[in-house]
């Protein structure tokens, strides 16, 4: 568009910008409904925060953020990590967010696993299999998590007491305060940590071995064996710095864990436990979730041209490692970005723990509300949760940039 | 035909195993040996599934605690003294049902057979259905029952208007739909002073009921309707504030949608009853339904926004500059030619949105109303000797959630269907 005159004007057909009158210039207009809009919502916002302000004032409302300094006073159900009632508001907080983010991360995992194998179930040949992976989706994903989570929180109400629990001595415990399994615990924090570290060291070299063979093979066409002398690799790394710590520091890195009833009350020590609570949560965050990532998974693949399996079969390729090397790399780049919606979905549908009896962040801010300004936490919380969002955002491009189509 | 050429030979039939209940398990369940051992043990596992579930439903289960709560599910604590003191008041909310049967048989009426008759039907008769519920099982007085099996006359009444009168246009249905919504609100809540016993104190018609005594499916309903029908227009608003070109209402949009995205319904909830009360003055009338309302629908909103927008990226750019070279004005493009195609192409996402919202309800438990699942676990806990039928309580919920939300989606499919996405 080209507009003739002046930048503005006083013509006879009144005022004017670039020979065009004011009320039909498109950028006029533009800017004119902008600066109305902006002015309009900050005139909202300020309303509002003068009305809370007054309101606080008047109805001597407590607030500010004066109380994340002093003793909180209250039992946390679930930590993992050390927390004393004496400890303060701020730190309930940060050891609520880790209940958080533990339960997320392993919800996260659980789930996506769950997720592609109904999935993939969903799409399978055997019409009986298909179906059943229909109707599981078809009905976790139309009912409320709450109500789940509440039907399996009721289960294991009515499972026995920890004295009385269903168990295989010394191996597994189930009763209404969780169940406990045994496992490998660490003993001594030196000799595990050297030990953890050399496992890490392990993994780096196995996988510079394999690529390095790997390459070696596919430049000269000699047998290498990328992958045996990869793991090969690795393990003898494990199995020989296992060897030295346990001769060194004394006793070995880690040792078998039995879970068994002890002290007075019986109850159960030992091995490895899942507390009630974290349990329904995980439970009925993994079952609602996967459904939903199921259906992503199954129209990731479907997504896939049927062209490229075609091809793959013709190379001789099996269908399972054409669903591995071919379909999959394809249908991720179709998965990852609403996938990954869904993870932040769990991580949000987190925030019912409080009905579970999990202390997840929500719920403890909702307990903290009884002693400390509401908004003022929800405030905090809400910004908690956000940042975890925006973190679930972050690792989703990451990831997405790093599946695109490269160098295509 | 030729004479002289010589015909072929009949052909044989298939073979017995390719065709037929054999052929099709032959294809479907025993393909491969991996298929065979995948069909025995499925096979194995469901039968047992089935044999134990059955079990349960039929034998083992007891499921007293549905009937002793009866129409708590439905309508929550509406009809106690303490909502509606002195009289029973639950001809309130089965008004609202009659007249919303009326709106189904009318939008039948108009549109004619198809997915509008299903809706319609299912409504009408399921209602009427109730009042056939043997006495044992309920305690539903003869008045109750009456009004329910109304429904039927209410249906046919609707359907009648919608056939044969000038009324019945497809452009009144959706206004005479907002209308009945407003009517719902109106006659659940009361107004105070409308009195048809002059002089009798304490009884009055439309007596006021406390939003914090509607409860049961009836809320989760009311929310839900409300949200979906409110949810769809701000979403649009926001998609489109979103794409805008001018940075101060994008900026607007976006940090709306992703602070409302960002953190849990849970919260906004807990924020809307302890700081939206503040935020407006002191006599501003507002009541907690009403903020739960707002909170789920902005929540709702924010990814209807992001669904939108979705279906306007995926437009092909010819769409918008064809419609600008034949003379539409810019309003005119988004109205008419982006919108529809966008709207029609992310349906199945919307109906998904939908049903998220409706499962959201469950949620305003958090600010202590009793909805649905909030007045089976009400009960539960106030109730030890039913704390046993807890898993009973919370089956029979999930599947009136189910019912629910699967006819949304089956609802969404027949529509897909008729508008013919996908099929071009």
């Amino acid at each position: 568009m080209r507009y003739g005159g002046t930048a503005m004007a006083i013509s006879p057909k009144g005022l004017t910008y670039q020979g065009v009158p004011v009320w039909r210039h498109a950028r006029v207009i533009q800017w004119a409904a902008q600066i109305v809009s902006g002015v309009l919502v900050v005139a909202l916002v300020v309303w509002f925060f003068a009305n809370i302000v007054n309101a606080v004032q008047e109805r001597n409302i407590p607030h500010g953020f004066g109380f994340l300094a002093k003793e909180y006073q209250t039992p946390i159900g679930e930590h993992f990590i050390p927390y004393e009632s004496d400890d303060t508001f701020l730190y309930a907080l940060g050891v609520a967010a880790s209940n958080t983010v533990i339960v997320a991360v392993a919800g996260v995992v659980l789930a996506t696993i769950l997720g592609i194998f109904i999935g993939i179930a969903r799409l399978s040949s055997n019409w009986l299999v298909s179906r059943l992976a229909l109707v599981y989706i078809e009905f976790f994903r139309n009912v409320p998590l709450l109500v789940q989570l509440l039907f399996w929180f009721f289960i294991v109400l009515t499972l026995p007491v920890e004295q009385e629990a269903y168990s295989v001595p010394g191996y597994l415990y189930v009763s209404n305060s969780g169940i406990s399994v045994i496992m490998l615990a660490p003993t001594g924090l030196l000799s595990s940590s050297l030990w953890c570290a050399m496992v890490a060291l392990a993994v780096i070299v196995g996988i510079f071995v394999n690529k390095a063979l790997s390459r070696r093979e596919a430049e000269t066409g000699k047998a290498s064996y990328p992958l045996i002398l990869g793991w090969a690799s690795a393990i003898a790394i494990i199995a020989v710095s296992w060897g030295v710590i346990a001769a060194v520091v004394g006793d070995a890195p880690l040792a078998i864990s039995q879970p068994e009833p002890q002290g007075r009350f019986m109850r159960i020590a030992g091995g490895f436990t899942v507390r009630a609570g974290l349990l329904v949560l995980l439970l009925g965050l993994v079952i609602y979730t996967a459904a939903f990532i199921a259906e992503i998974v199954r129209a990731g693949i479907q997504a896939v041209s049927r062209g490229q399996i075609e091809a793959a079969r013709a190379l001789g390729l099996s269908t399972a490692e054409t669903l591995r090397s071919v379909t999959f790399p394809q249908a991720l780049r179709v998965i990852i970005p609403p996938l990954i919606s869904q993870f932040l979905n769990l991580t949000k549908n987190s925030s019912l723990g409080g009905a579970v009896a999990y202390s997840d962040l929500t719920s403890v801010a909702l307990t903290m509300t009884q002693t400390a300004p509401a908004v003022s936490i929800f405030i905090l919380i809400m910004a908690a949760y956000l940042a975890m969002s925006l973190a679930w955002s972050l690792i989703g491009n990451l990831y997405n940039r790093h599946v695109d189509f490269r160098g295509a | 035909m030729v004479a002289g050429t010589p015909q072929p030979p009949a052909s044989l039939p298939p073979p017995r195993t390719e065709v037929g209940a054999l052929g099709w398990a032959k294809h479907n369940l025993f393909s491969s040996q991996f298929n065979s051992a995948l069909t025995v043990v499925f096979g194995i596992a469901i039968a047992a599934a089935l044999w134990f579930g059955l079990k349960w439903v039929l034998v083992d289960a007891n499921w007293t605690v549905i009937v002793r709560l009866g129409g708590r599910f439905i309508i929550g604590q509406y009809n106690t003294e303490a909502a509606c003191a002195g009289q029973n008041c639950f001809w309130r909310p089965q008004a609202s049902l009659l007249l919303i049967a009326a709106l189904m048989g009318m939008a039948w009426g108009v549109v004619g057979a198809g997915v509008m008759r299903q809706i319609a039907l299912v409504i009408g008769v399921g209602a009427a259905a109730f009042a056939l519920l043997p006495y044992s099982m309920d305690t539903m007085g003869m008045d109750v029952r009456l009004l329910l099996a109304a429904n039927l006359p209410a249906l046919a009444l609707g359907w009648a208007l919608g056939r044969y009168t000038p009324l019945g246009t497809v452009r009144n249905i959706p206004i005479l739909g907002v209308v009945i919504f407003l009517l719902t609100l109106v006659l659940l809540r009361g107004v105070p002073g409308v009195s048809l016993l002059q002089g009798v104190p304490g009884v009055s018609l439309l007596q006021p009921v406390r939003v914090i005594y509607w409860g049961g499916l009836m809320l989760n309903l009311i929310l839900a309707v409300g949200g979906i029908a409110v949810s769809l227009p701000i979403g649009i608003a926001l998609a489109l504030g979103r794409r805008s070109s001018l940075p101060v209402v994008k900026t607007v949009c976006v940090v709306f949608i992703e602070v409302f995205r960002g953190v849990p319904l849970i919260t906004l909830l807990f924020m809307s009853q302890t700081l939206v009360p503040l935020a407006f003055p002191e006599d501003f009338p507002q009541n907690s339904l009403f903020r739960a309302g707002v909170v789920i629908t902005l929540f709702s909103a924010a990814y209807m926004a992001e669904n939108i927008r979705g279906g306007l990226q995926a437009l092909h750019p010819g769409q918008v500059e064809a419609a600008r070279a034949l003379g539409l004005a810019g309003w005119q493009t988004t109205m008419f030619i982006e919108l529809p195609q966008a709207i029609r192409n992310v349906i199945p996402a919307i109906v998904g949105q939908f049903i998220g919202l409706f499962k959201d309800t469950s949620l305003v438990y958090i600010i202590g109303m009793l909805d649905i699942v909030e007045i089976g676990r009400a009960f539960i806990l106030g109730n030890v000797e039913y704390r046993a039928s807890a898993r009973e309580l919370f089956v029979f919920v999930a599947v009136v959630f189910w019912i629910f939300t699967y006819s949304m989606s089956y609802v969404s499919g027949r529509i897909e269907e008729h508008m013919g996405v996908g099929r071009r």
